[in-house]
């Protein structure tokens, strides 16, 4: 388990880039658990950097997935509209697993189907800090 | 008349010249899923490599599915183009059945499994016989313990083929007598046993579509979406009690 306490959005973004992206290989998947303002799009834009990409990073609400062109890939997933098996089957979901990092904003809403050995990031508020605590897979 | 059948269901991607019966060219990859980048100039390859134009086809051929999402929606998606402007028809062949050609001309029951993931197969049932491929079971959704009823109850032995036929063989192999496992050239899914099923549907009277008629077909995981419909039942229940609490 990996714990750290951020006191801003540049630090989130900072430990992402430094403390967890090196450590991620191609096929490990990232589920999130933080509702609404937590950190998520800001930690993965850290992984972005952290992996050696230049694309802006945003939340894929619309899209429903970006991806970040590094080595390996970044696939940025947002399940907060996925309501059932078949939304997420046509979100293309499997085809991207294995292929790269996955990160998965609202994980919550595909429990049943994320891969054994998910890392799972949980940011929880506490005014203007954030805990992020990292359980799986190399942490 | 000549079929050019696409094959971009899973992993792989492949395409196929056949004629009556015939391969008479075939190109293939297997090195990860960029079908979307890889198809196109794989085809006009092979058709040069043959000496071949697109306009010799008289048919278009495609995996319909089940298989990989986006797989499904490029093959598909690349047959409807090509028909629409050679103005010819297309025929989608569920990719099961393509499997199953593999083993057209030999004997014996074929049961292709490929991997829908969240413990589910993609599977059907076939049998090799008298030259041609007949149909035992429909194309569904199943977990493996199903699929081990299933074939447990087979008087005869079963070829696994398919991207889930090492899974299911190896879950399998103790419980069901005389399973065997296909060797790796031939077990997964090539763009000319689609062309090969095609002309066996046409054969049986099978009717091609206009391009536009054309339709992938998905096939669902009724299991796997009533465990996650559970789960998130479960976690919408969850904060709902947190709500509550505050």
């Amino acid at each position: 388990m990996l714990s750290f306490i951020s006191h801003s959005p540049a630090e989130t973004e900072e430990f992402a880039a430094s403390a967890v992206a090196p450590k991620l290989r191609k096929g490990d998947v990232l589920a999130f658990r933080g509702g609404l303002g937590a950190g998520k799009t800001t930690f993965t834009r850290g992984l972005a950097r952290g992996l050696g990409s230049d694309d802006e990073v945003s939340s894929p609400t619309f899209a429903l997935v970006h991806e970040y062109a590094c080595d390996p890939p970044l696939y940025h997933f947002d399940m907060y509209r996925i309501t059932g098996f078949d939304d997420l089957y046509s979100t293309g979901f499997f085809d991207y697993l294995g292929n790269g990092v996955l990160a998965i904003e609202w994980s919550e809403n595909i429990e049943g189907a994320l891969p054994d050995g998910a890392i799972t990031v949980t940011l929880t508020p506490d005014g203007e800090s954030r805990t992020i605590t990292l359980e799986g897979g190399p942490f | 008349m000549k079929i050019l059948a696409l094959d971009t269901s899973a992993k792989s991607a492949s395409a196929a010249v056949v004629e009556n019966g015939e391969i008479l060219a075939e190109s293939a990859v297997n090195t990860g899923l960029t079908h979307s980048q890889t198809l196109m100039p794989m085809l006009c390859g092979m058709l040069d490599a043959a000496r071949l134009r697109l306009a010799d086809a008289g048919l278009i051929a495609v995996s319909r599915g089940p298989g990989s999402f986006t797989g499904i929606r490029i093959g598909i998606g690349a047959a409807k183009g090509l028909a629409q402007g050679l103005s010819i028809p297309c025929l989608g062949v569920s990719t099961l059945e393509g499997l199953a050609f593999l083993y057209q001309g030999l004997a014996g029951l074929v049961c292709p499994v490929m991997d829908a993931r969240c413990g589910q197969v993609y599977t059907a049932l076939f049998s090799a016989e008298n030259g041609g491929i007949a149909r035992l079971r429909e194309d569904e959704a199943l977990s493996i313990e199903t699929l081990c009823e299933i074939l447990a109850a087979c008087d005869a032995p079963v070829t696994l083929v398919g991207d889930g036929a090492c899974l299911a063989f190896r879950a399998l192999r103790d419980r069901v007598p005389g399973l065997l496992l296909a060797p790796p050239q031939l077990r997964l899914q090539r763009a000319a046993c689609a062309g090969l099923a095609a002309e066996a549907a046409l054969a049986s009277g099978v009717q091609p579509v206009k391009p536009g008629e054309l339709l992938p077909s998905y096939l669902r995981l009724p299991q796997a979406e009533r465990e996650l419909n559970r789960k998130m039942q479960q976690h919408s229940n969850q904060n709902q009690n947190m709500e509550d609490n505050k």
